[in-house]
């Protein structure tokens, strides 16, 4: 399997599917696209037909979308959903609404793993937004929202990272700490600070 | 089981669901709640915590999102076959389900879902033009190379006819000119029993949610 993604430190999309596959151990290559260069949309163009990453190829099949890919994975690896169907469907209602929601947390709180903007995008929008993922991880089981890692935890890794960067104190500290402890999120921070390039326009609070 | 939808008229989101289960023939039964000024369906508190409609209450447990749903729903119907049996369809109606949840940002702007106006050509701005183009380019890619079977877009009915199901009501609204074969896929989503019954129900409602109607010339 081979798993297109885009910057590690920006891209919160392609951290989703690739911890999932990291840390239920699916074996896969990576091909990294530099986003927002010249030749970046074309790259992309000839892995993707939504012209997006992440997107994933399993010989013929192509799946994109973060969320799809989880799905298409949780065929095969049936533990990257929670096993009792009301906590199965309650772990797909949170992906999902991160999946469609938290607009203003992502535009203000973009992800940038090796910055630190403490107390920076706190609008009243984004204040909501922080205080429903407060919410939704004061119900999670520990260490992660239903005991071990699910998909339901990738959707929401990115947004451990944000709270990093912006120095969001109050969301459970020990469900932080339990993301930022997995080996794989502790590989992929370390390839975030060590890409070469970087993308002005999503430094947001330079 | 219960699906706690919003106006029929404008909830783009709540006709997801409801299509899927009553294409489908599966039995629930409908709770409404009607949005207010600011688009927030009015005791939805009452049943899931996201504050957001739709919400389908199953085993007594509420799950919210439409694509939630939808995965439920099909987890708990197999043999309705919601998703397409074939593997490599179901990842395609996977993908374009999930591009439509996460997408179509300047579309679902600028075009909003109102079943029972007509603003014919409004709406189209570069941006909201190359949502439109994706979304035949998606119709045109399923029907050649899935929709044998049928007029939808993995020949029989699924979980993707149900999720561009609103796009085609928006289609309508705005007049948006289309190729003959996005044109004639429409024509079948329209002619779907479901969708009917929706599209009918949401032209009786009478309320005016300010939010949702950019285009209006006079407050009713």
């Amino acid at each position: 399997m081979l798993l297109i993604i885009g910057n590690k430190n920006y891209s919160s999309w392609s951290l989703r599917p690739w911890l999932a596959m990291k840390v239920h151990g699916v074996p896969f290559d990576e091909k990294r696209i530099h986003l927002y260069a010249a030749a970046s949309k074309a790259e992309i163009l000839r892995y993707s037909p939504a012209g997006k990453v992440p997107v994933l190829h399993d010989g013929p099949t192509v799946v994109w979308d973060s969320l799809a890919i989880l799905e298409y994975l949780a065929e095969r690896q049936p533990r990257l959903w929670p096993r009792a169907p009301a906590e199965r469907a309650r772990a797909r209602a949170i992906a999902a609404e991160m999946h469609a929601g938290f607009a203003s947390l992502r535009e203000h709180m973009s992800m940038n793993v090796r910055k630190r903007y403490p107390g920076k995008g706190r609008t009243p929008e984004v204040l909501a937004d922080i205080a429903r993922i407060t919410a939704i991880w004061a119900e999670a089981k520990g260490p992660f929202l239903f005991g071990e890692f699910t998909a339901a935890d990738a959707m929401y890794a990115p947004v451990v990272l944000r709270f990093r960067t912006y120095a969001v104190e109050g969301p459970n500290r020990s469900y932080m700490d339990a993301m930022l402890a997995l080996p794989a999120m502790r590989e992929w921070i370390e390839a975030a600070e060590r890409e070469p390039e970087s993308i002005p326009e999503l430094d947001l609070y330079e | 089981m219960q699906l706690v939808i919003g106006n029929k008229n404008y909830s783009s989101w709540s006709m997801r669901p409801w299509v899927l289960l009553r294409e489908a023939g599966i039995a629930f039964e409908e709770v409404q709640l009607k949005f207010d000024d600011t688009g927030r369906a009015k005791g939805v508190e009452c049943f899931s915590p996201s504050g957001k409609v739709p919400i389908l209450v199953i085993d007594g447990e509420p799950v919210w999102d439409s694509l939630a749903i939808a995965e439920t729903v099909a987890e708990r119907f197999p043999e309705k076959q919601l998703w397409p049996a074939d593997a490599r369809a179901r990842c395609v109606a996977r993908s374009i389900c999930a591009e439509m949840h996460s997408g179509f940002q300047a579309l679902r702007g600028a075009m909003p879902m109102n079943i029972r106006s007509r603003h014919p050509g409004k709406g189209l701005t570069p941006e909201s033009r190359r949502d439109i183009e994706r979304v035949v380019q998606i119709w045109a890619a399923c029907r050649a190379r899935y929709g044998a079977g049928g007029a939808l877009l993995f020949g029989r009915f699924s979980i993707a006819d149900a999720y561009y199901a609103p796009v085609v009501t928006r289609f309508q609204t705005y007049a948006v000119s289309l190729p003959p074969a996005a044109q004639a896929y429409c024509d079948a989503v329209l002619g779907l029993r479901a969708v009917r019954e929706w599209m009918d129900a949401a032209r009786r409602e009478t309320e005016f949610v300010a939010g949702d109607e950019p285009y209006a010339t006079h407050h009713r």
